[in-house]
Parts: C-alpha cells; sequence; structure tokens
C-alpha cells in the first residue's frame, strides 16, 4: 500500500469500519443458523453474542490495529527517509537551500499577491462596491475625472442599481492645539460614506444626515492612528473639540484600526456639507457606491451613462451640466473598487509571480538531477530491492519519502526567508504599491508554500521515478562503462536545456525592465531636481480669509526663507511637477472662436510666485520669466509650457497671444470671471503625472495674485487656489541641514502654520520611478537566481557525462586521440545542448515579452539589442559551466582513466 | 516487518489462521472459526469476533489478501488467501513455536 493510500485509510476509518461491519454481521447470521439447526430455538441469537463475543470492542480493536500500522508506517518510511538523507549531507543541503530559494521567492510573491491582489477589501461584502468614475472622449481622457455634485444627486435620486453611494473629496489642514501644529490629510464625506462601505466608529458615532447640510455643526471623526499619535489613545477624545483648518470642531467618533478609506493616509473625516440647490458644480470629488444585489458593474455602467445623457433636465438652465455631458462626449467608467486600487499593479504583480514560478521550475530540474545521480548510485540498491519482492509502489515510497522530505525542509526554510523578504517588501516597496500595509505571510500563504512544496515534490521526484521503473536487467549490469544508458543521458540533456530555456527567458525579461528603467531615469524632467527642499504649506481660512491676505502671507514666508543661510533661491506654486495642486480646465484663446461640436483644448492652470522658474531650474526658451513684480501688481500675464505652446499655437508666436480660462458667463452672484491674461514667456515642459508620459500636459503659469483663494467660488474657475502653495527652497548646504531653519523661520510669520508632505525634489523624481524599480529589482534577482541555479545545473550535468565517461575517454586517449579534441568533443556536447535551450528560450521570451509591454517604456518588447545581449551573456556563462568538466575531461592521464572503474 | 513475538497468544492465533489458510485455500472468518474449532477439537476456546483484528491485521501486513464473494447460504463475506510473504511467514512462526515449545517441553521433563 502507498503511504497515501494509508493516510487515505486512516482518513476514510469510516468505510473500513463499514466493510468490517458486513463481515462480522455475515459471520454472527452464519453462528446464528448453525445454533438454530442445533435447536437452539430461541436462544440462537444470544448464544451466537456469546461465541463471538462483542461486536463493537472487536471491530474497535481490528480498526485501532489498522490505522496504528498506517501511521506508524508513514513514520517510519519518513525516517529511512531522514536517515538516508543525513547520510548524504552534500546532496540534502544543496537539494534544500535550492528548494527553499525558489519556493521562499514564490511564497514572498504570492503573499504580496494574495493581500494586494486576491485579499477582499477590507469592507463587508466588498466585492459590490465600485468606484464611481467618469472620463471623456472629447477631453481625451480615458478616466479619473471623478465626479461633480451634479451626478452624484442624479445618481443618488433616480438609479436603480445602486444601493447608496457617497461622496468625498481629500484635502489638507492645519490642526492646532496639544501641541505643534501639524498639517493632516482630511476628507470630507457624505454621511452615507459609512452605510455605503458598511463600516462605524470603533468608538463614538459617524456623521448624521444634519450634519451634512451646509451650516450643519461642526463634527470631526478621527483615524485609529491620529488618535494614538496626537491624543494617546485617550478614551475621553469624544465630545473634546479640537481646531482643524482655524474651524473649531466637536470630535464624534474614533474609525477602527486599519480603516483607511480613500487611502491610509488620511487622518481625519468631516462632513461634506452640501445640498442639491448648491447646482451641478465641477469635477471635484470622488464616489464609491454599492450595486444593488444581483447588479452586475456593466448593468450600473450601462444605466448611469442613460443618467448622464438626461443630466440637463435633471438641472435645466446649468451651464455647467450643460457643458459637462453629451458635449464633451462624457462616460461612465464605473469599475470595481479594488479594481480602481490595485488595477494598476496587477499586471506587473502576476508577472513577477509568473517569473519565480519559472525560477522554481529551474530549481526543480536541478534537484531532479542531482536525484538522477543519486539514483544511478543506487541503481544496484533499488534492483536488490525489487527482486526482495518491493513492488513499484514500493521503490516510489522509496524515492518520494526522500523528495517529500527534501521539499518539505526546503519548504519551511523557504517560508522563512519569505517572511524576512516580505517584510523587506513592506518597509522598502514603493509607496505607490497600494495596499503596501497590509502585506503579510498569512494563512493563505503558509497553505500556499505548504501545497508548492508537495507539488514540487512530486515534480522532480516523479523524474527520476520514471527513469528507474522498469528496472528489471539493473542488475545484470556488471560495473564497467556503461551504467548510464543513453536514455539517461537524454533525460539529464532535456533537463538542462530546459533550465537554459528558462534562465534565459527570465534574463530577456529582466534586461527590457533594466533598459526601460535606465530610460525613465534618462528622461530629462525639464527641472533641476538637486538640492531642492520642498513642503507645502496651507493656510486656514478662517485666518486668511482673502486671496490677498493669502498672497500676503505667502509672501512674508518667502522672504524669511530667501534670507536665511545657503538658500540659493526660493519661490512657490500651487502644484509642482509629477504632484497634485493645478486647476484642469479647457483654455479659451482671444479671437479664436470654438467651432459648435469641437472642444476647445485643455490645460493645467498653476499658480505661482515670483522667480519660480529660476528657482526650479526651468528652461526658459521665449519672453520672459514671472516676476515678483507681476504678483505684487497682479498682472494679468501668464507664462505656458512648451507642449501648449506647440498644440496651441502650432506655426504661430504665442508671446503677446490671449488666452483666460473657460468658465460659463459669470452669474447672478457676480462673481468675478477669468480675465484674458498675455503670454509673456515659454518655458520647458516639466512631466505632470508620471515621468514615462507619452506626451507632455499643456501648462500655464500665473501669477498666485490672480489665481483662485479664499473668499473666490471655485466655480469662478479662476485658478488653483492659493491658499496651499507647495514650496521649493533650493540651498547650497543639503536640503535636509535646512528644515529646522525653515521651520523657525514659518513660525516667525505664523506660529499656527504646519509644513506638510516635507521632501525633495530628487526624492519626488526617485518615488516617481520607484514602482518600475521594485519590478525591475525583483525581475531582476528572479532571472540572477536562475541563471545561478542553470549554470549550476550545466556544471553538474557536464561534469557527471564526464565521470560517467572516463573509461571511454581512457581508451580514446590511450588511443592517441588529442587531449584538445577530447575536450572539444565534450564542449561541442554541452553547447549544443545549450544553444537548442537557448533557441527555445528566445522563441519563448518572444512570444511572452508581449506580456510585458505594458511595463515598459521608451523600448520594444522585442528589443533586439536586448535579446542579443542576454543570449550571449548567456551563452558565455554556459560555455564556461561546460569547459571547466571538458578540461577535466583533457588533463586525465589515460592510465588512471583506464583504471578508473 | 513488524513481528508479534511479544504476544504469544496473539502469535499463536496467527499461527493457526495462517495454517489453516494454508491447508484450505479461500475462506472466509466464520470458516476460519469452524476450523480451529474442530482442529483442537473445542479445547481452544477464543472468542470468534477476536479473529478479526488479527484478519485485519495480516491482510494489512501482506500475509493475507482478501476478497468479497457470497456464501454457500447467499450472503456477503470476506474471502481470505495466503500470500506468498503469508507462507514464509507461517514457516517462521512454525519454526519459532517448535523451538518454543520444544524448549519449554524439556524444561518440564528435566527440571
Amino acid at each position: 500500500m502507498s503511504p497515501l493510500r494509508r493516510l487515505w485509510n486512516v482518513l476514510r476509518r469510516d468505510r473500513l469500519d463499514d466493510e468490517l461491519r458486513q463481515e462480522v454481521d455475515t459471520h454472527l447470521a452464519l453462528i446464528e443458523e448453525e445454533e438454530r439447526a442445533n435447536g437452539a430455538g430461541a436462544q440462537a441469537t444470544r448464544q451466537a453474542r456469546a461465541r463471538f463475543g462483542s461486536p463493537l470492542v472487536h471491530r474497535e480493536r481490528a480498526l485501532d490495529g489498522v490505522m496504528a500500522m498506517s501511521v506508524e508506517n508513514i513514520w517510519k518510511e519518513a525516517g529511512f527517509a531522514a536517515r538516508r538523507l543525513v547520510r548524504s549531507p552534500a546532496f540534502s543541503v544543496a537539494a534544500v537551500l535550492t528548494l527553499a530559494l525558489a519556493i521562499g521567492a514564490n511564497a514572498a510573491i504570492f503573499a504580496v499577491v494574495q493581500r494586494v491582489l486576491l485579499n477582499p477589501l477590507p469592507y463587508p461584502d466588498s466585492d459590490r462596491l465600485v468606484d464611481v468614475d467618469h472620463g471623456s472622449q472629447r477631453l481625451n481622457l480615458p478616466s479619473g475625472l471623478g465626479i461633480t455634485r451634479g451626478y452624484y444627486y442624479q445618481y443618488l435620486e433616480r438609479s436603480r442599481t445602486l444601493d447608496g453611494i457617497a461622496l468625498y473629496a481629500a484635502e489638507n489642514a492645519t490642526l492646532t492645539g496639544d501641541g505643534e501644529p501639524e498639517r493632516i490629510r482630511t476628507t470630507r464625506a457624505t454621511a452615507s460614506l459609512a452605510t455605503v462601505l458598511r463600516v462605524g466608529p470603533a468608538i463614538g458615532r459617524w456623521f448624521s444626515e444634519d450634519e451634512g447640510q451646509p451650516g450643519g455643526p461642526q463634527r470631526v471623526v478621527l483615524s485609529h492612528g491620529l488618535w494614538i499619535r496626537r491624543y494617546g489613545g485617550d478614551p475621553g477624545i469624544l465630545g473634546r473639540t479640537i481646531n482643524l483648518g482655524g474651524v473649531s470642531m466637536d470630535v464624534i467618533g474614533v474609525m477602527p484600526q486599519g480603516f483607511a478609506f480613500p487611502d491610509p493616509r488620511v487622518d481625519a473625516w468631516t462632513p461634506q456639507q452640501i445640498t442639491r440647490s448648491m447646482g451641478f458644480g465641477i469635477w471635484l470629488y470622488g464616489a464609491v457606491a454599492r450595486l444593488r444585489d444581483g447588479v452586475t458593474v456593466a448593468d450600473a455602467r450601462t444605466e448611469m451613462n442613460t443618467l448622464i445623457a438626461d443630466i440637463t433636465r435633471a438641472f435645466p438652465g446649468d451651464e455647467f451640466a450643460a457643458g459637462n455631458s453629451a458635449g464633451i462626449a462624457l462616460f461612465s467608467t464605473v469599475r470595481t473598487l479594488k479594481e480602481a486600487m490595485v488595477g494598476a499593479v496587477a499586471r506587473a504583480l502576476w508577472i513577477l509571480l509568473v517569473s519565480v514560478g519559472l525560477v522554481l521550475l529551474v530549481a526543480c530540474a536541478n534537484v531532479a538531477n542531482l536525484f538522477l545521480v543519486r539514483s544511478d548510485a543506487r541503481q544496484r540498491e533499488v534492483a536488490v530491492r525489487v527482486a526482495l519482492g518491493a513492488g513499484r509502489s514500493g521503490i516510489a515510497r522509496y524515492f518520494l519519502a526522500e523528495s517529500v522530505l527534501l521539499s518539505v525542509a526546503g519548504g519551511a526554510l523557504g517560508l522563512a526567508i519569505a517572511c524576512g523578504a516580505v517584510r523587506l517588501v513592506v518597509s522598502a516597496g514603493p509607496a505607490t504599491l497600494p495596499r503596501l500595509a497590509e502585506i503579510r505571510v498569512d494563512g493563505v500563504a503558509v497553505a500556499y508554500t505548504l501545497l508548492l512544496s508537495v507539488v514540487t515534490a512530486f515534480v522532480f521526484g516523479a523524474i527520476p521515478l520514471w527513469r528507474s521503473i522498469p528496472l528489471g536487467p539493473a542488475l545484470n549490469e556488471s560495473g564497467r562503462g556503461n551504467t548510464a544508458t543513453r536514455s539517461r543521458h537524454h533525460a539529464r540533456r532535456l533537463l538542462m536545456g530546459g533550465q537554459v530555456a528558462l534562465a534565459l527567458t527570465l534574463l530577456i525579461a529582466s534586461g527590457l525592465m533594466v533598459r526601460s528603467f535606465q530610460k525613465m531615469r534618462d528622461v530629462d524632467p525639464g527641472f533641476n531636481p538637486d538640492s531642492v527642499l520642498t513642503f507645502r504649506i496651507g493656510l486656514p481660512d478662517r485666518a486668511y480669509p482673502t486671496r490677498a491676505a493669502a498672497v500676503a502671507a505667502h509672501l512674508a514666508i518667502l522672504d524669511r526663507l530667501a534670507a536665511l543661510p545657503g538658500v540659493v533661491a526660493v519661490s512657490a506654486s500651487s502644484g509642482l511637477p509629477l504632484g497634485s495642486g493645478c486647476m484642469g480646465n479647457t483654455l479659451l484663446v482671444q479671437n479664436r472662436p470654438i467651432p459648435p461640436g469641437t472642444t476647445p483644448p485643455i490645460a493645467r492652470f498653476c499658480a505661482v510666485a515670483g522667480g519660480y522658474f529660476e528657482a526650479m531650474g526651468m528652461r526658459l526658451l521665449g519672453g520672459r520669466r514671472i516676476t515678483r513684480d507681476d504678483v505684487e501688481r497682479s498682472l494679468p500675464v501668464v507664462v505656458v509650457n512648451e507642449a501648449l505652446a506647440k498644440r496651441v499655437f502650432p506655426n504661430q508666436n504665442p508671446l503677446g497671444q490671449y488666452v483666460s480660462s473657460n468658465a460659463p458667463p459669470a452669474r447672478a452672484e457676480g462673481a468675478p470671471g477669468p480675465t484674458p491674461l498675455e503670454i509673456v514667456g515659454v518655458v520647458s515642459n516639466t512631466p505632470s503625472r508620471s515621468l514615462a508620459e507619452p506626451d507632455a500636459a499643456s501648462q500655464l503659469y500665473m501669477p498666485m495674485s490672480i489665481a483662485g483663494g479664499p473668499g473666490i467660488p471655485p466655480t469662478a474657475l479662476l485658478g488653483p487656489d492659493v491658499a496651499l502653495m507647495a514650496f521649493v527652497v533650493r540651498s547650497s548646504t543639503p536640503p535636509s541641514a535646512l528644515l529646522p531653519s525653515v521651520r523657525g523661520a514659518v513660525s516667525l510669520v505664523d506660529p499656527k502654520l504646519a509644513l506638510a508632505l516635507v521632501t525633495t525634489l530628487q526624492a519626488m523624481v526617485d518615488s516617481a520611478s520607484a514602482q518600475m524599480a521594485f519590478t525591475m529589482v525583483l525581475l531582476a534577482v528572479a532571472a540572477g537566481v536562475a541563471l545561478m541555479l542553470g549554470v549550476i545545473g550545466i556544471y553538474g550535468v557536464m561534469s557527471y557525462i564526464v565521470s560517467q565517461r572516463t573509461a571511454e575517454i581512457g581508451v580514446r586517449l590511450a588511443l592517441g586521440a588529442e587531449p584538445r579534441s577530447v575536450a572539444a568533443m565534450i564542449l561541442r556536447q554541452g553547447g549544443a545542448v545549450a544553444v537548442a535551450g537557448a533557441v527555445v528560450g528566445l522563441v519563448a521570451a518572444f512570444a511572452g515579452s508581449r506580456l510585458i509591454a505594458s511595463l515598459l517604456f521608451g523600448i520594444s518588447p522585442h528589443d533586439p539589442a536586448v535579446f542579443a545581449a542576454t543570449t550571449v551573456l548567456l551563452l558565455i556563462v554556459a560555455a564556461l559551466a561546460c569547459w571547466l568538466p571538458a578540461r577535466g575531461a583533457a588533463r586525465l592521464s589515460p592510465v588512471e582513466a583506464l583504471r578508473a572503474d | 516487518m513488524p513481528k508479534h513475538n511479544n504476544d504469544r497468544l496473539q502469535g499463536t492465533l496467527d499461527l493457526l489462521v495462517l495454517k489453516i489458510l494454508d491447508r484450505s485455500g479461500a475462506q472466509h472468518g466464520y470458516a476460519i472459526a469452524q476450523r480451529i474449532h474442530q482442529a483442537t477439537s473445542d479445547s481452544l476456546r477464543i472468542e470468534e469476533g477476536s479473529l478479526y483484528p488479527a484478519l485485519q491485521r495480516m491482510t494489512h501486513e501482506k500475509w493475507l489478501k482478501a476478497q468479497w464473494g457470497t456464501t454457500d447460504s447467499g450472503r456477503k463475506a470476506r474471502f481470505y488467501t495466503i500470500t506468498a510473504a503469508g507462507r514464509r511467514q507461517l514457516d517462521e512462526e512454525e519454526r519459532r513455536w517448535l523451538t518454543l515449545t520444544g524448549a519449554v517441553n524439556r524444561a518440564l521433563r528435566f527440571a
């Protein structure tokens, strides 16, 4: 009986018992018949019981005996295997380490995939949650517009596919009192957020609908992190008043630990105070909704598109509603919340999982090779066992017990490696990797590792097995010459070629990633990121109620900063490259009417202080820069980037042209409408979202004193809100050393102001390529390990073949063969296998590299240079691995070689 | 191979069962019990049920082979036959039994 069968028996005690019961019943019935025939009559049944004894007791004893033997035999088999393995420590250690490395890598990447991609989001029935987003064909935005108040109310009132929808908007605010002022991230959300997500506060309560009405009481719910960090987990926090952005708010609740909506950096939630009568509005918000039971995402999308077409009826006479629907070819891009969160990294993670899977195959091939060598050495031992009556299953047990033991040991060690690797990923992984904090080796990952170990054991354990059975003639083989048969070498060459193919495939993939990363790092960012400290300062509306007050405060801070020792240049902007903070809107060019049915060009509007381009190191391509004077005199001027100049003014001089933000005619309230701004300069492009942008976004820079700000409604669309500005401080000293004096300078202007998102421009550039670096490093490690294992495998096979052919080589040498020609013969053999493997690897890589095309940047997935370079590298290394055994063969002394067997 | 020579009664039962099956070919549990009674002239009274732990164990050791069949009266029963390994075991047990009883006999005579 095989070990598995035995294990099965243990698990199927009931089945065994049923059979036994049937057998015992028959026996009892036969005794009864006999007794009845002997005239026992009514006593027959009792007589039968007396002769048989208790059926229950005997059955139990029979079963217990069999069970004990089954379990005992499994242990015994494992014990024998363990003893055999301990007797050949070199083999065992090599096999366990190889497996541990490969299984560990698989377990680690699986843990990441499982926690990030597979594990449901931490909300009840999270698969029913959707991210409500929009895209526009006319604006060339496939997604990411978010939502407006108008569509929120449209879906809230008329959707039949949604079971609740919540609106939210992320912002920053300064928290004062109880220590240093601190810039924290807050999220304004409608009261429905808690019901849509089905998560309530750990202590206290969430907002009520009344608190979500304009003019309602000011309330705040804290994150668990903020509560612990700033208030020491004070249980008396409820009912306390905190000062957020100059507004006093009552703390009414603390969310549970790990609640991170919309992202883990949120410190507090405040009510989004809106009503339908505020009108359609602009694209300021995000939304999350819950699908009704039985409704698919596609159903919701269809319904939303219908509701989009009908928006003008819901907001009659609202120009924003009219301008943000069919006119810009608006469509719903609703998708599951999980997809919205992790969709961008899914492909990279799956590819990494496949890569480490290939590494595991290489490792299996290596260990299978070791096993082949070992099983050759024990061919006679196995043959003796067969002769003594061990069946196929007995021999299978013999080998599988060893491979399972090795594999489980490798798996256990691999799990330890995975735990370390996962901790490294969490601490050093890119911040752009969503759900990073959730990553750990959980029960599912442990189960996966165990399963992988067992499957691995059968994969590499089965190969020598398939070679060993049938093994009838083995005993006939005398010692000399032909112990390893031709077919045996054939199996080895197949494994070796497979390793070469897999290693080359991984090498090419990582080569493509490395080249992409280099290209990304070579991208000219359009500014000079060296030695520039940057941070954000947000002015609370209460203390700085007007745009003029805000601008004056920023100018005062800039003056203080400029006076610090070591500071070379200083300025500020509403938005930095690779960051947010600019206002996106369509652009009107003076004296250029918009043809009906077309959409004006779209551009990003930034508000800057004087000297911004100098401080950033951006190149001036024509005209002049924006100066302190422009800001102080609120001159209606603007500087555009090269992309805008080329796109909006092809074959035209942009200087002297007038442009303005495109807004509907000013409304009854008399808000100031956008004024035409004269283009006075053109500057270099800077990346807006990522370094890998195919086309730079059109961008323009206006003096901050004429942009949006406190006291100016965002619907006026003048420009970004200048209450929040990003400061850039270029210094001759290291930026981090400058930080204390910068804090001091800011607090001299207003001690209640806090610095947020303190970093350097270089760090921002680095983090923009961090995700690609992450994928690249992991792929390169996988390829490196595969190459290393492959080389060891080739070397092992070639050495073994040489050792098996020692006698033959001796004969050749004795008959006068040149040592060089013997070496060449061995090299040719190994080389042929390596080349064949490389060809297979090239074909596989050529077919498979399209899968990673979306991860690449600036390089074709079939880049000939990468394919050629990696193939040459692999062949050189393979040749080296063949050459060492070949040289050994050439140096054999014929006399010794002939004596070898 | 596991041995049971530490338990003499069990070893004796094994020996009897193996011997009977070696002589007679396939038998079910009831028939084996009948043969034991006949062969020992009812002097060795054992509970017939205690055959089953022994049959199960020896089947597991592959000394016996079990196959389902029907009795003369049409009942379902398991029929046991002895295997090659079982015959080897029988030789061994027989030899050991003779050695032991011989030694005990000598001891009783000369002690």
